[in-house]
């Protein structure tokens, strides 16, 4: 990746692009320049069947365990992927409104900027690209479509999108269920900030409905570091709740609270077979997609 | 217990506590608003720290509380005290201290090693050194008899403690109530006005004879009247009892059983708070310097308390001063444990009596009756009796005295004995029926204290009526040393002789210098004497036998003869006056010719400066006030040849004064309740002046200023 390249990919940098398109065309190209030099450069495709090799097959296509077994050479026919479907589930509660400076996107901002990139690539590969975008209850959706022109259709969604309401995944969780009755990739991307205490169980129930879930969790930095001293009024962002502390007195116990809480959100992940990816906002977006296409390329092979 | 403070002002200080509130709430900055999405976590975590924090902030906010006023209290001096001794104490504040050091002799009594007066000292330096910066104090010094000195409070500590060291162990009695009054006054004194409070110290060992309770307690006279002051009480004893033993009389008189020169020695031992001793040993030596020797041993039977007598005889063997000193073995208070006395033990006196008119019945024999009086067992006169013709070839200078009886006229020893007298020889002379006026006039003219006139016949012996019609003496000197022995009763034995026939008397000259020691009751001189040069010659006008009178049977004649011819022989004027007291002042008069050069203590010590009373050259006369027991010699110059010598005629005994040796206790109430209560005056037995009276807070204070300090800073950490 040249170093214009990583300079797009900078959060600080997308911040100050104007629109989501920019931000998903930028991301988009350095994700894939960056895959150009990953030695898992694979295809969106299926194993179908195999065949008896014959002078012509690519030898990398020779199945070496069967030869183990069989004694023979056999080719493995791939099948073009047609019908992998994908939701991207965007969270736009209030809470993925919140930035904690402002030389960096909002949760929802990188949200989608996320979602928007993965939709280009999916497309690009002529995926089937979905979208559900949930807060109190799920406010747009889109079927997936492997359409060049679904790709326009899910950032116009996106870059029309306004943080507010309550995060209620279980809005999403139903919507999906009653939706994709396929096995499908689900990647929400959320803060997880849901007052339900069940918010991991019902991802966990996506992945028990054979879907491949990845759970892409969105933190700002002050959220991690609490970088707060003096007497703070928070404020809810979803609600008229509010709190006044000084923030070096409740920092310690804010710290310890929100640790057990993201292992505990890591466990439950791990448990359930959900794919787990922390993200920072203020991390370069190509730490986060290029590491997790990479998993998938392997995972398909 | 009441808290009260030396600098009250400085109490606004405690303002400062408020501080640490005043800043939370002055710089408490309104919240910033701040929208965050995690705000269950910072709500269950303020949740969680709530009651901690608020504990921590409070603990924070006391810590700092509590340095800030623990601080400013502690500058203000707090002290806690009883609530009558805060009354007592008045405004409060810094206190004008006067500090009265009793340096009299029963501080030397030694307890552990030390004496009570080593403790005072210490315990009076530790007085000073607690005296704040603003406290002015003055010292005075009481251990004599002396009017004490009592400066006004000063800011001068090192002259103080000059003072203090200065201090020495005194022997004398100190009257620790005039002291005691002096000092107080002295806190009146304007220089000691802006003060606020008056304190007195008194470092004592609080025996009773100290003090006089019946005089009204000190008061401080200020413009807004008297006030009393705060009375701390040192017991330099530190509240033990001081048991004492001494030596508290010692008493010579002639005893003839003993001797010739023989004396019995009264010695009279007290004791108070003793245990009972038997066999105690009693020592008694004679002489002085290197002639002092053991005489006698002897052993004591002491009772636990009380007093008890010993009677011991001496022979000195020779007449003249002899020293007499008896010890006990030392105890605590060892100053008092022996006494002396200078006892002029009677020289011979060499008598010659001339019996003018001798007869071969005895009680006719005009010295007959003399000459047994003047030879008796204990009498220091050696008679030797001659007539007239012995008279004249007698050597008169090989006697002390002449006793011319019923003697016509001196005749050829008129001039001898003229020069006799005026060499200092005595003359007794006594009338007759051979003697001859008109002779006696021609012969020796001025030699008798009056001229001879004429026989006077009060009555005819054996006549009726003749007792009641006989002279009597009347007008009698009884003061003159030769009649001061007659006393009481005694004095009726002079007072019953009768006397038929005296010889008249001319009136003598004005400027004779007569004296007359007794006249007839007719108003005529019975007995006159008269200084002739260095001697002295004495005239009785009737006989000294019965012939013109019956003194010679009545009971009064033995000791007045012995006495005449003593008083004529001069030895009676070596009479010294009884020991003095140490402390008191005594006069010395010296013979003529002689100077004072020094006096020599009894501790050998030669002290040349000694004061003088009156006017150099007009009867000055030299005074030395012993400062400690025992004998005092004096060293005298001859004015002639210059030479120097120790005098035995001058020296004298110092005693100590028995006030100091009975070391009877007061109690404390007695004297608290003398400087107006325990409200007013406490007894510290342990020495120190604040004890549970005052209980200085500041350092505990600070100490928790510190400790505030330090939690302070944990709690920040």
């Amino acid at each position: 990746m040249t170093e214009a390249g990583k300079r797009l990919l900078d959060p600080a940098v997308l911040a100050r692009l104007a629109g989501l398109r920019l931000r998903v065309r930028a991301t988009a190209e350095g994700v894939l320049s960056g895959l150009h030099r990953s030695p898992h450069h694979g295809q969106s495709v299926e194993f179908s069947e195999h065949k008896e090799y014959a002078p012509g097959d690519e030898l990398r296509h020779v199945d070496w365990k069967a030869y183990g077994k069989f004694d023979k050479y056999y080719v493995k026919r791939f099948e073009q992927e047609t019908n992998l479907r994908a939701w991207l589930v965007v969270d736009a509660s209030g809470s993925m409104g919140y930035r904690g400076s402002d030389d960096r996107l909002t949760k929802l901002g990188y949200a989608c900027t996320l979602a928007g990139t993965l939709a280009h690539l999916l497309v690009r590969q002529q995926d089937a690209a979905g979208l559900a975008v949930f807060s109190g209850k799920v406010t747009n959706a889109l079927t997936p479509r492997a359409e060049p022109s679904q790709v326009n259709a899910i950032l116009e969604t996106l870059e029309a999108l306004q943080a507010g309401g309550e995060t209620r995944v279980e809005a999403a969780v139903q919507f999906l269920a009653e939706r994709a009755r396929r096995r499908s990739l689900v990647m929400v991307f959320s803060d997880l900030l849901d007052r339900d205490e069940r918010v991991l169980r019902l991802v966990a129930d996506l992945r028990r409905r054979r879907h491949e879930v990845t759970v892409f969790h969105l933190l700002d930095p002050a959220e991690i570091d609490f970088p707060f001293d003096d007497p703070t009024l928070f404020l809810s962002m979803e609600d008229t709740r509010s709190v006044e502390a000084r923030g070096r007195d409740v920092r310690k116990g804010y710290l310890e609270l929100l640790g057990s809480w993201l292992d505990e959100v890591r466990r439950v992940c791990g448990e359930s077979d959900v794919e787990y990816v922390r993200v920072r906002t203020d991390q370069a977006l190509d730490e986060v997609l290029v590491p997790f296409l990479a998993r998938r390329e392997r995972s398909a092979a | 217990m009441s808290l009260s403070f030396l600098h009250p002002a400085l109490l606004w200080g405690l303002a400062a506590a408020a501080l640490p509130l005043a800043i939370h709430l002055f710089y408490r900055r309104r919240p910033r608003s701040v929208p965050f999405p995690a705000l269950d976590f910072v709500m269950q975590a303020r949740r969680e720290t709530e009651r901690r924090l608020k504990l921590r902030r409070v603990l924070l906010y006391a810590a700092r509380t509590a340095l800030l006023a623990a601080a400013a209290l502690a500058i203000a001096r707090p002290r806690l005290s009883t609530p009558e001794a805060r009354a007592a104490a008045g405004p409060a504040g810094p206190a004008a201290t006067a500090i009265v050091l009793d340096t009299s002799a029963s501080m030397a009594y030694r307890l552990g090693g030390r004496t009570l007066l080593d403790r005072a000292r210490e315990d009076v330096a530790e007085v000073l050194a607690s005296l704040g910066p603003d406290e002015p104090a003055t010292l005075v010094v009481c251990g004599s008899e002396a009017a004490p000195v009592a400066d006004p409070p000063g800011f001068d500590r090192l002259a103080l403690r000059r003072v203090l060291a200065d201090a020495a162990q005194g022997l004398a009695h100190s009257d620790l109530t005039t002291c005691v009054t002096a000092a107080v006054r002295a806190l009146g004194d304007p220089a000691a006005a802006a003060t606020p409070r008056r304190r007195l110290v008194v470092a004592t060992d609080l025996t009773a004879s100290a003090w006089r309770l019946d005089a009204p307690a000190p008061v401080v006279p200020m413009p807004g009247g008297a006030q009393r002051p705060d009375v701390s009480l040192l017991d330099a004893a530190r509240g033990e009892p001081l048991g004492n033993r001494w030596v508290s009389g010692l008493v010579a008189d002639p005893e003839p059983a003993a001797g010739s020169h023989g004396y019995r020695i009264g010695v009279t031992v007290n004791g108070e708070g003793m245990t009972a001793e038997r066999d105690v040993p009693l020592t008694l030596r004679v002489g002085a310097g290197k002639e002092e020797r053991t005489a006698l041993r002897s052993l004591l039977e002491l009772p636990a308390s009380g007093s008890t007598r010993k009677a011991l005889a001496h022979d000195f063997g020779a007449g003249g001063p002899a020293v007499v000193s008896v010890a006990l073995p030392p105890d605590a208070l060892p100053e008092d444990d022996a006494l002396t006395v200078v006892v002029d033990v009677p020289r011979d006196v060499k008598v010659l009596v001339v019996n003018g008119a001798p007869s071969a019945i005895l009680h006719r024999d005009a010295a007959y009756f003399l000459e047994a009086a003047l030879a008796g067992p204990a009498s220091p006169v050696r008679p030797t009796v001659v007539d007239a013709e012995g008279f004249g070839k007698a050597r008169l200078a090989d006697f002390d005295v002449v006793m011319l009886l019923d003697v016509r006229a001196p005749g050829p020893k008129a001039a001898e004995l003229s020069a006799f007298v005026e060499n200092g020889g005595g003359l007794f002379v006594a009338m007759g029926d051979d003697v001859d006026p008109d002779r006696w006039e021609s012969e020796v003219k001025g030699l008798l204290p009056a001229p001879l006139h004429v026989v006077k016949t009060a009555a005819e012996r054996g006549t009726p009526g003749a007792e009641g019609k006989a002279a009597r003496f009347a007008e009698i000197d009884w003061d003159h040393p030769a009649l001061r022995v007659f006393t009481g009763q005694a004095r009726e034995g002079l007072e019953s002789v009768r006397t038929w026939r005296y010889m008249l008397l001319k009136p003598g000259a004005k400027d004779g210098g007569a004296r007359v020691l007794a006249r007839y009751d007719d108003g005529a001189t019975a007995l006159v004497e008269a200084r002739r040069g260095r001697g002295r010659v004495m005239l009785f006008a009737s006989t000294l036998d019965p012939e013109w009178s019956d003194w010679t049977i009545r009971t009064s004649f033995l000791p007045a003869m012995q006495r005449i011819a003593a008083w004529l022989a001069g030895s009676l004027d070596e009479r010294r006056s009884a020991p003095g007291l140490v402390g008191a002042p005594r006069p010395l008069t010296l013979p003529a010719g002689l100077a004072l050069a020094a006096v020599v203590g009894p501790d050998g010590r030669e002290r040349r400066e000694v004061a003088v009373r009156g006017e150099a050259g007009k009867g000055a006369v030299p005074v030395v006030t012993p400062d400690r027991p025992g004998l005092w010699q004096v060293k005298v110059r001859d004015l002639a040849t210059g030479g120097e010598r120790i005098d035995p005629a001058l020296a004298f005994a110092a005693w100590p004064d028995p006030r100091e040796s009975d070391t009877r206790r007061l109690e404390p109430s007695e004297l608290t309740a003398w400087f107006g209560g325990e409200a007013l005056a406490r007894v510290a037995s342990d020495g120190k002046p604040g004890g549970s009276h005052q209980v200085p807070l500041w350092s505990w204070l600070l100490l928790l200023a510190v400790a505030a300090f330090l939690v302070e800073g944990l709690l920040l950490g």
